[in-house]
C-alpha cells in the first residue's frame, strides 16, 4: 500500500480528482524546461497513438535536478492541454500531474512518489522516461509499456543503439558482473528509462530501503535486481539510438562510479543470498536487437586517461594495499609500469581485482566510497586498454569480446563467493 | 637526669609504638585497596576487551585509518590500547585512594589535584583521537579526490590538509590541558599564517604561470585543454 502521509496534500489531491488509470508514465525532471516540454509531449503522443483505450495519466516529478520546469505541467488533475493533441486519436482523457518536494529531491524520492501514484490510481503498468535523453520519441515510450501491460512482464529494461566507444562502464563493469551473479543477461539495468508492473511496484513499494543512499541516487538498478531476485518476469525492449550528452553535460566519472557501483556492491550485500545460490546465467525475452553499435570516428584523450591510471597506481598504494589481495595488486602495479604500446589490462585481472574490490567492500576494509573512488584509476586504466584493443573492431569482434569478459565473470564467480564468505584479518 | 633520659625513651618509644600501631593498619587498608583495584582493574579490562571485540572496534578503527597510525607508533591494536588504559587507569585510581588513606599530610592535596586533572587528561587524550581520526579521513578523501581530477603531486594536498588537522588538534589538547596556553595559541598562529602565507607567495611568484593557466581554464578560454573521455553510461 501506498504510504499517502509521504504524498503532498497537493499531488493527493491531484491523484483523487484522476481517479483509476491503465497506464502511468513517470517523467523526472530535468534542468531544461525545453527538453522536460519535449519529453512531455512525446509521452503525450505516445499514449494517445498507441493505448486509444486506456486510461492513462502522466506524472512530472521532481527527481532534483529542475531549475526551471514550474511551467511543464498543468497540475490539479485536470486534462491535459491538447495544443498538441490536434488529429491524434485517443478515446479518452490524458490527465498531468505534477509532484514537487519539500525537503531534498532525488531519484529514488521520485521513484517512490511514482510508485505511490501508481499504487493509488491502481495503474497496471508504469513506464519511467527522462527528459536528459535527447532522443525520446513516442516510439520509445509505447515499446516500455507494451510488455509490462499487454505481455504481463514486471520489469522491461531498455536496450539501445550506442557508439561503441559509449555505455563502457556497463560493457565492462556493470552488466557482466550483475549477469555474472545475478543469473540473468540483462544490458542496462542503469538507465534512464524503463517500465514495471504493478506487482513490482507494490513490492518495491513496501520495502524500507528508501533512506538508503544507493537507492535514492539509482533507484531504477535495485528495481531491476529487486525483480531479478524475486523471480518476476523480465523482459528486455529495443528503443533505439542513445546519443551521447552534449560536451560537458554528462556526470563526472568519479560520480557515475560512486553511484553505479557504489549501489551494485551494495546490492551484492543486501541480496548476497540469491546471488551465491544462483548458478550460470540465462538469456531474457528480448523485443528488437540485443545489441547495436555504430562506430563514427570520436575524439579522446587517451594518452591523459594512460597517465591518470598510472598516478593513481602509484599514488593509492596504500589504499590498494588494504583492498586487493598483495598478487594482485603486484599484477596492476606490474602493468602499470608498461609503455602506453605494450600496455594491456587482460580480462582475467581486471574480473580478480573487481571480485577483490566487492568482497572489501562487503568487510568494509576502508570508508565505502573511499574504496569506489579508488576503483575509478584502475577503470581508467582498464577503458585505455579497450580502447587500444578494439580501435578498429567491428560489432561482432566487439560482442564476441564481451562475451568472454561475462564468461570469465562467471568462471571466477566462486573466487568471489570464497573472498566474500572469509573473515577479514584486521592487523593487531 | 637519668630518669629524665628514661621517660623521654619512654615516650620516644611510646610514640613510635603508638605511630606504628596507628600506621599499620592504615597500611593493610591500603595494600588491601590496592589488591582490590588491581583485581576490580583486571576484571574491568577484560571486560572490556570482550566489548570492544564484539563490536569490532579494531575493524572501525582500521577503516578510520587510527590502527595504521597505532602501528606506525609502534602501539597495540586499538581494543588492546583501550583495555590496558582502562586497567592502568582503574588501578592507579585505586592506588591513590590506597595512598590517601595514609593520611600523609600534604600528599592528599596533592593526590586531589591529579584526580581534579584526570577529565582534563581524558578530554584531551579524546580530542587527540579524534583528530588523528579525522586528519586520516579527510587526507584519504584529499588524496583520492585530487589523485581522480588527474591534479599533479596530490599527496601534496592530502599531507597539508593531515598536518593542518594534526596541529590544530596537538593545540586543542594542548589548550585542554592548560600546559603554556599563550605559547600554544602563538605557536599555531605563527606555524598556520606561515604555511598560509608560504603558500601564497609560492603560487604567487612562483606559480604565475600556473595561475593564469588555472584562471584561463576556470573562465573557459582554454576548452582545447579540457580532458575528455567516453561516456561511461
Amino acid at each position: 500500500m501506498a504510504d499517502e502521509t509521504f504524498l503532498s496534500d497537493d499531488l493527493l489531491r491531484q491523484l483523487m480528482s484522476v481517479g483509476e488509470v491503465d497506464l502511468l508514465v513517470g517523467i523526472l525532471s530535468h534542468r531544461s524546461a525545453n527538453s522536460m516540454r519535449r519529453a512531455a509531449h512525446y509521452v503525450e503522443k505516445s499514449l494517445q497513438q498507441n493505448f486509444v483505450r486506456q486510461r492513462v495519466a502522466i506524472i512530472s516529478v521532481d527527481g532534483g535536478a529542475v531549475e526551471d520546469s514550474g511551467s511543464d505541467g498543468s497540475g490539479d488533475g485536470q486534462p491535459g492541454n491538447n495544443a498538441y493533441s490536434k488529429g491524434l486519436t485517443s478515446l479518452r482523457t490524458i490527465h498531468r500531474v505534477t509532484a514537487g518536494f519539500n525537503g531534498v529531491p532525488s531519484p529514488g524520492l521520485a521513484l517512490r512518489t511514482i510508485l505511490s501514484s501508481s499504487d493509488l490510481l491502481r495503474a497496471k503498468a508504469c513506464a519511467v522516461v527522462s527528459p536528459a535523453t535527447s532522443s525520446t520519441s513516442p516510439e520509445w515510450v509505447a515499446n516500455l509499456l507494451r510488455p509490462a501491460f499487454r505481455d504481463s512482464f514486471d520489469f522491461v529494461a531498455p536496450l539501445y543503439s550506442r557508439h561503441k566507444f559509449q555505455g563502457l562502464l556497463a560493457r565492462n563493469l556493470l552488466y557482466p558482473v550483475t549477469r555474472a551473479l545475478f543469473g540473468r543477461r540483462i544490458r542496462e539495468l542503469y538507465s534512464d528509462e524503463w517500465a514495471f508492473s504493478n506487482r513490482l511496484g507494490a513490492y518495491c513499494l513496501n520495502e524500507d530501503v528508501w533512506h538508503e543512499e544507493p537507492v535514492r541516487s539509482r533507484p531504477e538498478a535495485w528495481m531491476g535486481i529487486s525483480a531479478l531476485t524475486s523471480d518476476l518476469r523480465c523482459c528486455q525492449v529495443y528503443l533505439g539510438e542513445k546519443p551521447p550528452p552534449p560536451d560537458g553535460a554528462g556526470p563526472d566519472l568519479v560520480e557515475v562510479l560512486r553511484q553505479t557501483v557504489g549501489s551494485l556492491f551494495w546490492l551484492l550485500e543486501t541480496h548476497q543470498q540469491a546471488w551465491m545460490e544462483c548458478k550460470g546465467s540465462e538469456v531474457v525475452p528480448t523485443f528488437g536487437p540485443d545489441h547495436a553499435v555504430t562506430a563514427e570516428p570520436m575524439e579522446l584523450n587517451r594518452e591523459r586517461m594512460f597517465e591518470m591510471f598510472q598516478t593513481g597506481v602509484k599514488e593509492l598504494g596504500p589504499i590498494l594495499e588494504s583492498i586487493l589481495s598483495p598478487e594482485t595488486l603486484a599484477s596492476i602495479q606490474g602493468i602499470a609500469t608498461l609503455d602506453q604500446q605494450s600496455f594491456r589490462f587482460g580480462a582475467e585481472l581486471w574480473v580478480t581485482m573487481l571480485y577483490e574490490f566487492a568482497a572489501s567492500y562487503h568487510h568494509s576494509v576502508i570508508n565505502r566510497d573511499h574504496l569506489v573512488q579508488a576503483l575509478v584509476p584502475l577503470y581508467r586504466g582498464k577503458i585505455y586498454s579497450f580502447l587500444a584493443e578494439y580501435a578498429d573492431a567491428s560489432a561482432a569482434e566487439m560482442e564476441a569480446a564481451s562475451e568472454d569478459l561475462c564468461l570469465e565473470f562467471e568462471r571466477q564467480k566462486p573466487y568471489l563467493t570464497e573472498k566474500w564468505k572469509a573473515g577479514v584479518e584486521v592487523k593487531s | 637526669m637519668r630518669v629524665t633520659i628514661v621517660q623521654g625513651l619512654e615516650q620516644a618509644y611510646y610514640n613510635l609504638v603508638h605511630m606504628i600501631a596507628e600506621f599499620l593498619p592504615r597500611l593493610v587498608v591500603m595494600v588491601v585497596i590496592i589488591l582490590v583495584g588491581l583485581l576490580a582493574a583486571y576484571l574491568l579490562g577484560h571486560m572490556l576487551r570482550a566489548v570492544l571485540r564484539l563490536t569490532k572496534l579494531d575493524r572501525v578503527s582500521e577503516d578510520a585509518g587510527a590502527s595504521r597510525v597505532l602501528r606506525m607508533a609502534d602501539l597495540p591494536s586499538m581494543t588492546e590500547l583501550l583495555s590496558r588504559s582502562i586497567f592502568w587507569i582503574t588501578w592507579l585510581g585505586f592506588i591513590l585512594i590506597g595512598v590517601s588513606v595514609l593520611g600523609v599530610a600534604g600528599l592528599q592535596e596533592q593526590i586531589s589535584r591529579l584526580f581534579r586533572f584526570l577529565p582534563e587528561v581524558f578530554i584531551a587524550m579524546l580530542i587527540l583521537f579524534l583528530g588523528l581520526v579525522l586528519a586520516n579521513f579527510l587526507s584519504r578523501a584529499a588524496l583520492l579526490a585530487s589523485v581522480n581530477a588527474g591534479v599533479r603531486s596530490p599527496k601534496i594536498w592530502s599531507w597539508s590538509i593531515r598536518f593542518v588537522i594534526w596541529i590544530l588538534a596537538i593545540s586543542m589538547a594542548l589548550e585542554e590541558l592548560g600546559l603554556a596556553r599563550q605559547t600554544v595559541l602563538a605557536a599555531f598562529s605563527i606555524v598556520f599564517g606561515a604555511s598560509m602565507l608560504g603558500l601564497a607567495i609560492a603560487f604567487g611568484l612562483g606559480g604565475q604561470d600556473l595561475a593564469r593557466r588555472a584562471l584561463e581554464r576556470y573562465l573557459g578560454n582554454s576548452a582545447k585543454e579540457k580532458y575528455k573521455e567516453p561516456q561511461p553510461l
